[in-house]
């Protein structure tokens, strides 16, 4: 049995073959276009779906996975060795379940935006970029280096850009647009000198060439500018997630970024890209361990997590909370990273795409139906909403249990992986003092979700309308297939269960033997760095033997911990399940008070605390920082100084200064020229010729008695001088 | 020695033969001048066509089979010396693809149609002289030939400040000219000294580090030869490129040049310089070059860092674009200085990319021109020139995308490539430059999305309800720079294969030193 390329390669081809043909067809035949899209997605899908079963289920071992390559380009021979750039599959357990994900969100986001976007001019257009974002998405799950990682996440930052800035007749979109860009790409320039700084070291920017240079000890006592390599490219590689991730400090690109069209959104700044960085810190989780920046990690995971959540309290706008609450769950997931729960960032990676996805999808589908006939624009407003669950159940279903899924209500998926990146947190804290800071952040990030969440769901769901108008307009949703049936496919796996449980019962299947059956943390392992010493390459047109691998491997219930410390996790691990219920519990009856029952005024507090209410509102003046001072002030003042420089002083006097220099040379030689040369020189010599011509003239009279007087005096002297 | 190939002949001489062409037809017939000047450029491409596939990629250095050898002036030892490797080819392709573009756009001009085209296939005829010489002597009387129509294309068909800026172009270089002769000449001397025997002319024999210990007295003091002469004509090729402090002529010329003029300037003659470097000074003074290689490399990060800042205070498009150049001839330098395989080959490539991005976005910026007559994004008075592109003119906005996008070095657009590829030769050179350059990476996706922002977003204001999108010859001329920035960011093969045969060699004669 063989597993050929042919298996994985059509899951990005297919998407990237309808961007381009789409590309140029979709002016003519818009339709046909965005059919087309939905069709390579949805057969996109079906492959992934494929894969994912030969890799979670039955047919592989828990360690395989298929590594082929091909030379993209090459330089020809250095120092004796051949300098090949490749390209190639990397494609893994992780790799299988991302790809699922990504290929089925983007099928569901592809045929709710078949409603969402119907009757929006570009609608075609819409789908172009869909299409291309999609594959540079699947492109960079299934890169086997950091350079194609890179490429496939820069292309992914060039769609985000044009769909951000989709409706650009709107000044704001650009902005936006462009601030999203620009803020990523701090992160991107960063990643670029940590790609550069193994590539130079190794030769190569394989995942598994990086392994096993860390295995073997390859980074060892190498120094850049006085850092050791090994954590200058861990931080360089980590400032690119925080850039893609929207980690603090360079959050501030994704909540601008809802300028987009929602559904957008919802692919690209909730379930896909943002969490591409993450998976990235997720793959080089050998690297980030070995630069010892682990802890700095968490730290930033635990200050985002708590920093967006804050923010999300007073937004008003639906999507807003939305943006905000993304920032926060992707820094839970960095907090996993820093805190070592490897397996539990990456399920909640893939829960929070999937609950998050639906939000944003269900945030969409009420956007859409009210219409303000006033400005003839949709509302988002959450001030002017109230009292929809009536006009829209099915909407209300789907956001209602992804609320509980995001909140961490048990049963829900949000839970399952939640609570074991504070469990993890928490475990850490109990070690180290150093790291109680995030994991307090982490729980108190966990209460104020569940809060906003529920404070968002009753002021658009419950209560009394408060835009009567508004309301009376809004029609009664039906049950459509492009409208709530893929909010309702996304609402089934908020469930806990698909993630935690054993629905395949392939823990057993592959582990003979094993009571552990839950399918996540018997698949999903940190990368076994000294594995990779020992595996060589595959040529690209090779075939994989299915049952190579199962040797290797093995399940580890306690996850390389002695039994005591395994008891111990798992003693530490319940009383954080238990904190995770009560808190989320706790969120959601603060929010009853306040919106439901109305006994508690959120007026009050806001009163109360009113300069951390200011800062909420200037979102902790971090635009004011960079917009305002850096960019303005610093960067645009310099660079006018330095254009003014440039050609008003530099150009002007001393390029054209070196004329002055020229003039006075002139100055010099004419008057040398005239006075010198020509006056006395050459005139001079036509002065004389006239002064002898004068003399000469005056003698040679033909006077006869003149030379006879001149013959006399010289005769007279002459004998004078002889007496 | 004379290769069986005749190929390089034709295609120096052949717009010449277009010259010549133009000067017959008369004066009112317009449009035969223009198809006349298309057909001749076309031919050169079809020429340059042909040399690629008759080029055997493997062989490093000069090709026997096309090289072409005359004696020209037997009292002086120069020849007539033709001759193309690796490293010149993706010029000449450069050269003749944007030449015919720039034909097809300059398809509006209407001052002076005749003496127009005539001296823009003189330009290109030089210009392949410059690529193709391998006699010095016959290198710097193109070089020369070179700047006189350019000054007279700048002169009479540019802008309001048109003199100014030829006059300013002409000097510029002419400075740096004179300071190669005098290198030249000195060269020519010396070389009888050396295992030579004979003076010579002949860029081949002298090049591979036959001057390092000759010491040569001046003003009373004593210079390493080799030392003092790379820097006569590391200054002479480095207004060319511009290297920083000498590229204040740039944003004047290009500023007043024509549309076509803007473009052979970035596209073809900033290349010049570099180009330079790599055929006449590194491969003489391979010692110096190494000596001065830190030298070279803060230059071009001065170069990318000061010329972006600048690019982006810019209020005229066309300034804007003008200082992107200096920034991104910086990459060049870099890759220059790294003397890798990496970086020389980015280096080259770059050259190549530049070329293509670069002039797309001239192109774009003159097919703006022309229905808008100003360049301004915000006013002097601060209003906006500029405002909602993207709905007035939907197709050329999508042209302008790529262009950018490929120029800022997106992967899967060329730029990317050569950059990263400059950027790995650089990093095992100088950690710290590298660290510093990336910033230019950063800071040239600022400008551009920042004018992009300013003249394509939001609503349409008045006057640029008027514009009409690109049209079919538009299209047309656009789209060959399209496939191209867009092909060789994906499959870089075609350019690299070309290319990293002479490279390497070149690498390796300088890794000696």
């Amino acid at each position: 049995m063989d597993y050929t390329i042919g298996n994985i390669a059509p899951i990005i081809l297919l998407p990237f073959a309808a961007f381009v043909i789409n590309a140029f067809i979709v002016k003519k035949v818009p339709k046909f276009a965005v059919g087309l899209g939905c069709i390579t997605m949805f057969a996109s899908f079906c492959y992934a779906c494929r894969v994912f079963k030969d890799f979670v289920f039955v047919t592989y071992s828990a360690d395989y996975y298929v590594h082929k390559v091909f030379t993209w380009f090459d330089l020809g021979l250095i120092n004796g060795k051949p300098f090949n750039v490749d390209m190639g599959i990397y494609l893994d357990n992780m790799s299988a379940v991302l790809l699922l994900m990504v290929t089925g969100c983007a099928l569901i986001i592809h045929i709710f935006s078949t409603f969402y976007m119907e009757h929006d001019a570009r609608f075609g257009s819409f789908f172009v970029y869909l299409s291309l974002f999609t594959a540079a998405m699947i492109g960079l799950v299934l890169s086997e280096n950091l350079l194609s990682v890179f490429v496939f996440w820069e292309l992914m930052g060039f769609c985000s850009y044009s769909l951000i800035g989709f409706y650009y007749e709107k000044e704001g979109a650009g902005n936006a647009s462009m601030k999203a860009f620009m803020t990523t790409r701090v992160g991107d320039v960063f990643f670029l000198v940590g790609i550069l700084a193994i590539w130079s070291t190794i030769g190569s920017t394989s995942f598994v060439d990086i392994y096993a240079a860390i295995a073997s000890g390859a980074f060892n006592d190498l120094t850049v500018v006085g850092i050791p390599l090994v954590t200058f490219s861990a931080i360089s590689i980590f400032l690119g997630t925080i850039g893609k991730s929207a980690q603090f400090p360079l959050q501030v690109w994704l909540p601008d970024a809802m300028w987009g069209p929602t559904p957008c959104s919802a692919l690209i700044h909730a379930a896909t890209m943002v969490a591409a960085g993450v998976y990235l810190s997720l793959r080089m989780y050998p690297l980030m361990e070995a630069g010892g920046i682990t802890t700095v990690i968490a730290y930033i995971g635990g200050i985002t997590a708590f920093g967006a959540a804050t923010i999300a309290l007073i937004q008003t706008d639906i999507k807003a909370v939305l943006a905000y609450s993304t920032i926060s769950q992707l820094g839970y997931m960095v907090l996993g990273i820093g805190v070592g729960a490897y397996n539990a960032a990456f399920m909640h990676l893939i829960t929070h795409a999937v609950f998050k996805a639906c939000l944003f999808l269900s945030a969409g589908s009420v956007i859409h139906s009210l219409h303000d006939h006033h400005t003839d624009g949709h509302v988002q407003e959450m001030p002017r909403m109230g009292g929809l669950r009536k006009k829209m159940p099915f909407t209300f279903i789907a956001m209602l249990c992804c609320t509980f899924a995001i909140a961490g209500f048990p049963f829900f998926s949000g839970f399952v992986s939640k609570d074991r990146i504070l469990g993890d947190a928490l475990l850490q804290a109990l070690d180290h003092k150093t790291m109680i800071a995030p994991a307090v952040l982490g729980f108190i990030a966990a209460l104020l979700t569940a809060f906003y969440m529920f404070r968002m769901m009753f002021l658009t769901f419950y209560g009394e309308p408060r835009d009567k108008e508004l309301y009376e307009h809004t029609d009664v949703e039906t049950l459509s297939w492009n409208r709530n049936v893929p909010l309702l496919i996304l609402t089934v796996f908020t469930l806990g269960f698909w993630y935690s449980g054993s629905l395949t019962g392939q823990g057993l299947v592959k582990f003979p033997g094993v009571e552990h059956k839950e399918w996540f943390s018997t698949l999903i392992k940190k990368p076994d760095v000294e594995k990779f010493t020992k595996y060589k390459r595959e040529a690209w047109g090779s075939t994989d033997s299915r049952d190579q691998f199962f040797e290797k491997a093995h399940y580890d219930a306690n996850h390389g911990m002695t039994e005591a410390q395994a008891h111990h996790a798992h003693h530490v691990h319940h009383i954080g399940a238990i904190m995770s219920i009560i808190i989320a519990f706790f969120g959601f009856f603060i929010a009853y008070m306040m919106y439901i029952k109305k006994a508690w005024s959120p007026g009050w507090w806001s009163s109360k605390l009113s300069p951390w209410y200011r800062a909420l509102q200037s979102k902790y003046f971090f635009d004011d920082l960079y917009i305002k001072v850096i960019i303005q002030k610093g960067l645009l003042g310099m660079n006018n100084f330095l254009a003014w420089i440039d050609m008003g002083i530099y150009d002007r006097y001393i390029v054209d200064g070196t004329e002055v220099i020229n003039r006075f040379a002139y100055r010099v030689s004419n008057w040398f020229d005239n006075k010198i040369v020509d006056t006395v020189g050459v005139d001079g010599t036509g002065a004389s010729v006239r002064l002898f011509n004068v003399v000469l003239r005056t003698i040679q009279s033909g006077k006869i008695q003149f030379y006879f007087m001149i013959l006399v005096v010289v005769l007279v002297s002459y004998i004078w001088t002889l007496v | 020695m004379n290769g069986s190939s005749n190929l390089l002949n034709w295609i120096l001489w052949m717009p010449i033969i277009g010259v010549l062409g133009v000067l017959f037809i008369p004066k009112a017939k317009e449009n035969l001048i223009r198809f006349w000047s298309l057909f001749n450029t076309v031919i050169s491409l079809a020429i340059s066509v042909v040399l690629y596939m008759k080029f055997d990629q493997t062989v490093p250095g000069m090709q026997a089979f096309f090289n072409v050898d005359y004696m020209w002036i037997k009292q002086f030892n120069i020849h007539y010396h033709l001759g193309i490797d690796g490293i010149s080819l993706p010029m000449i392709l450069l050269t003749s693809l944007l030449f015919t573009i720039c034909i097809l756009s300059s398809w509006t001009i209407k001052k002076s149609v005749k003496g127009y085209f005539a001296l823009f296939l003189f330009l290109q005829g030089s210009i392949y002289g410059v690529f193709l010489s391998l006699d010095f002597f016959l290198f710097y009387v193109f070089w020369e030939v070179m700047l006189i129509p350019m000054f007279f294309l700048i002169g009479i068909w540019g802008g309001e400040n048109r003199e100014y800026a030829a006059v300013k172009f002409f000097l510029y270089t002419f400075f740096g000219s004179i300071l190669m002769l005098v290198g030249m000449i000195a060269l020519y001397h010396a070389s009888a000294g050396t295992d030579l025997g004979v003076n010579t002319f002949d860029i081949l024999a002298l090049s591979g580090g036959k001057f390092q210990s000759l010491n040569m007295e001046l003003f009373g003091y004593t210079f390493s030869f080799s030392k003092l002469f790379f820097v006569f004509m590391f200054i002479g090729f480095a207004i060319k490129v511009p290297v920083f402090p000498f590229h204040t002529w740039l944003p004047h010329a290009h500023v007043q040049a024509p549309t076509a003029i803007s473009v052979v300037l970035a596209g073809v003659l900033l290349k010049m310089g570099t180009y330079g470097f790599l055929r006449i000074a590194f491969p003489i003074f391979p010692a110096a070059s190494v000596y001065f290689a830190n030298c070279i490399a803060w230059l071009g990060l001065v170069n990318i860092i000061y010329g972006a800042l600048c690019a982006m205070a810019q209020s005229d498009v066309k300034k804007l674009i003008a200082y992107s150049s200096v920034s991104h001839m910086g990459f060049v330098m870099l890759g220059l200085a790294a003397m890798s395989i990496q970086g020389m080959n980015g280096a080259v490539l770059q050259m190549f990319n530049h070329g293509t991005s670069t002039a797309m976005l001239f192109l774009l910026i003159g097919i703006l021109y022309e229905r808008s007559h100003h360049r301004w994004i915000i006013r002097p008075d601060g209003t906006k020139g500029f405002g909602g592109l993207y709905t007035q003119l939907p197709k050329y906005t999508i042209i302008f995308i790529i262009a950018m996008f490929a120029s800022m070095g997106l992967p899967g657009l060329s730029g990317f490539i050569s950059e990263a590829l400059i950027f790995l030769g650089i990093f095992e050179f100088n950690k710290t430059i590298t660290v510093l350059a990336l910033f230019g990476l950063l800071i040239g996706a600022a400008y551009l999305l920042w004018m992009f922002k300013r003249m394509f977003f939001g609503e349409v204001i008045e006057e640029c309800k008027a514009y009409t999108d690109v049209n079919a010859r538009e299209v047309l001329y656009m789209s060959p720079l399209c496939v191209a920035v867009i092909l060789f960011g994906i499959w870089p093969s075609p350019v690299l294969n070309i290319m990293k045969a002479s490279v390497g060699q070149l690498v390796s004669l300088m890794s000696q030193f």
